[in-house]
This record gives C-alpha cells, structure tokens and sequence, in this order.
C-alpha cells in the first residue's frame, strides 16, 4: 500500500518539510550537542555524521514498507529557521502501528513549538496514514520529552526499568501512546 | 556455577524434562481453546501438539542467549502433567529472562502455577544470575494478572490495541521483577553471618 503524503505540511507557525542538503548546519547545531544527545542512541554527531544524516532524510518522505520512516525539518515560517526535526514510522502495516519522535534544537523550547509540529504530525498518521495506533518512547529521566507526550494527550502505556542496557547504564523507558479514537484531529 | 538436577521438587510437583510419550498427556489440555487461546503458537491439532512436544523436549537447558527451558509441571504421586513453564533467555548483556507458561485448566486455581514459578524464578535470580525477569500475558487473562501480582512482580506495561493476535485487537500486560526484588520477598532469609556455623 504505502504511504506518501503531500508535503510540506504548514502550521500556524511552522513549515514541516523534507530535508535539503543545505541543512546539515542547522542540523549540526542541535545533533552536535551533548545535551541533546543524552537520551538518543546516537552520541553527539560530528559535521560528516551530520552531512550523512542529513543525506538520508532527503529521502525520508514516504512510507513503502514497514519500518519505513518519514522525516521532516520542522522550520520557523516567519525567519525560515530550522529548529528541529520530527520522524513518523511505520511499524505496522496489518495492525496500523506508527511511532513517532522528535529533537529539538534547545534554543526553541518552551514556545509550543513542538506540541505545534508534534500535534501536525499525528494529524498526518491517523488521518492520512489511517494508522489506528501511535506510540512513542523515551527515556524516563527525559521530562521534557515525556511531558510533551502527556501534552499532546498520549496515555502512558509502559515504565520499564532495568530492561536493557543504554550508553553504560540501566536503562529506564517510558512507552506513550494514542489510540484513532481517542485523538481529536485538527486541534 | 553447581550443577544444576533435574527434576526440580517443589512442595507438590517435579518439574522435569519434556519426554516423547507427553504427547497424549499434553493433548489433554494444550488444544483446549481456553489453553491455546494465551498460546504464542496455536496448537489447534493433535500434530501441532506432538509438534510443540518435540520442540519443547529439546528445551532442556539455557546455554546461551536466546536459548529456552522448558519443563513440565508433574505431580508427585499420580504423575499427572499439569502443565509446563519456561525460561527464556532473551538478553545476555543485559541479564534479561522471560517466563511463560501454560496450565491444564482442571488444575489451575490450586496454587500449582505459583509454586512453578516461584521455582523459576530461584532459578532464575539464583542459579542463571538473570537480572530481570519478566512476564507478558493477554490483558483479559485476568487468572494470570493475579498470579503474577502474588508473585510479587510489578506491572510495567498495559498495551492497548498495539497488534493483531488471533484476528483480534490485542490488549498486553507486561509484568516484571529485578533481582534484588526477588530476594527481597523471598520466603528464606539467610541467616546472619554471627549465626552461620561456617
């Protein structure tokens, strides 16, 4: 079946649009931080990482099969900033599972702004991909994130402790998730 | 590490080894729906059984990650197959295990399950030096969620229409519990050192 949306996707005050390769820059702003890197999997990324990923978000726009990713630049409209970066995958196709995620740069936070692009983005899966489940996940010492979750009205599904090994240490991981019905679309 | 004996004994069961000739008694209970229902791999046919006999048999024990035991649940004196249980070794690095189990429904409700696991969970924590163990059941199997409860482990996850199982939206529980937990609860308590002959 597959998946591929119109974009950009425009909301009140961002662009969500594909990568370029004019962006590893602004992408090295945020991934090049250790700060942000906490709680990814990844370490902080240097320039060439950065140009790599970058490299590979290009062509993140759709889905074609499972585990499939689409990956947009979450721009400020007005300054034609970019300031962060969303992903929605596709971990289902029978079942119509997504996930989603995102990073921000630390600069931005704290104006809605990902609430705004978070909230665009599960428009986009439950009404344009008619997925019937998205989840996300993080690290439970990563508040902000999870706080996010709790925001956009995802339900905490799972608290895992000790479950697995992260960057030397136990880990401990929260899962969220929203159901089709329970998501209110356009708010 | 000590050797590890099989059967292991509990109060009222010998826990051992999976033999070819179970296929008639594990027939008994493995194709009821209420049994099959919970199962990963439905056993809806005589072959299907003699198929999960002959898989399990081989489970015998945890060598390296990935590895399962099985054993079946067998009373002492009448030698009846109540069951069985597993471990699953599914994480090495980070020390982690699986139980799973499944229980002829003539028999369950009189402890039989929790004096099994209680057994494998030993084992587990204290012979295989395991770290978490943890347990996954349907969320309308409530005779599990109880057991699980009594045991001691901790609800980590309720998982809502993530998967199809069987043609239906799947409801999940997972339950877990860490290796000092365990000890924690546990029925003996080793003695103080001043108390300890050697």
């Amino acid at each position: 079946m597959g998946f591929y949306p119109d974009l950009p996707i425009i909301t009140q005050r961002l662009t969500l649009r594909p990568f370029t390769r004019g962006d590893v820059d602004a992408v090295l702003d945020y991934r090049g931080r250790e700060d942000v890197a906490l709680y990814l999997f990844d370490t902080a990324l240097s320039r060439e990482e950065c140009a790599l990923a970058v490299q590979q978000r290009i062509l993140q726009t759709s889905w074609s099969a499972e585990g499939d990713k689409i990956v947009l630049a979450a721009v400020l409209s007005e300054s034609d900033t970019l300031i962060g970066e969303l992903s929605l995958i596709w971990r289902s196709e029978d079942a119509r599972q997504g996930e989603i995620g995102w990073i921000f740069h630390p600069d931005h936070h704290g104006r809605g702004y990902a609430t705004e692009a978070a909230s665009a983005l599960l428009d986009l899966g439950f009404q344009g991909a008619d997925l019937h489940r998205i989840f996300a996940r993080c690290d439970a010492r990563n508040a902000s994130s999870w706080r996010l979750m709790e925001r956009l009205g995802m339900r905490r599904e799972a608290h895992f402790r000790e479950h697995a090994l992260f960057k030397g240490g136990w880990d401990e991981e929260f899962v969220y998730a929203v159901l089709r019905r329970e998501w209110r679309t356009g708010g | 590490m000590t050797g590890l004996q099989f059967p292991l004994a509990t109060d009222r069961l010998e826990l051992r080894h999976f033999e070819r000739a179970d296929v008639a008694l594990v027939g008994r209970y493995h194709m009821l729906p209420a049994v099959q229902r919970y199962l990963v791999r439905p056993t809806r046919y005589q072959e299907d059984v003699a198929a999960a006999v002959e898989i399990m048999r081989g489970q015998v024990c945890l060598q390296r990650p990935g590895d399962t035991l099985t054993l079946a649940m067998q009373r002492k004196g009448d030698k009846a197959v109540l069951g069985h249980v597993s471990l699953h070794w599914s994480d090495a690095t980070a020390g982690q295990g699986e139980l799973l189990f499944a229980i002829d429904p003539a028999y369950a409700g009189g402890g039989f399950l929790t004096e099994a696991l209680t057994a494998m969970l030993d084992l587990a924590f204290g012979h295989y030096g395991i770290h978490r163990v943890f347990v996954r059941c349907d969320g309308r199997n409530h005779h599990s969620a109880k057991l699980m409860q009594k045991l001691g482990m901790r609800l980590e996850a309720h998982y809502r229409e993530h998967a199809l199982f069987q043609g239906e939206w799947d409801e999940e529980l997972h339950f877990a519990i860490l290796d000092r937990e365990w000890q924690a609860t546990s029925k003996v308590h080793p003695l103080p050192l001043r108390d300890r002959v050697a």
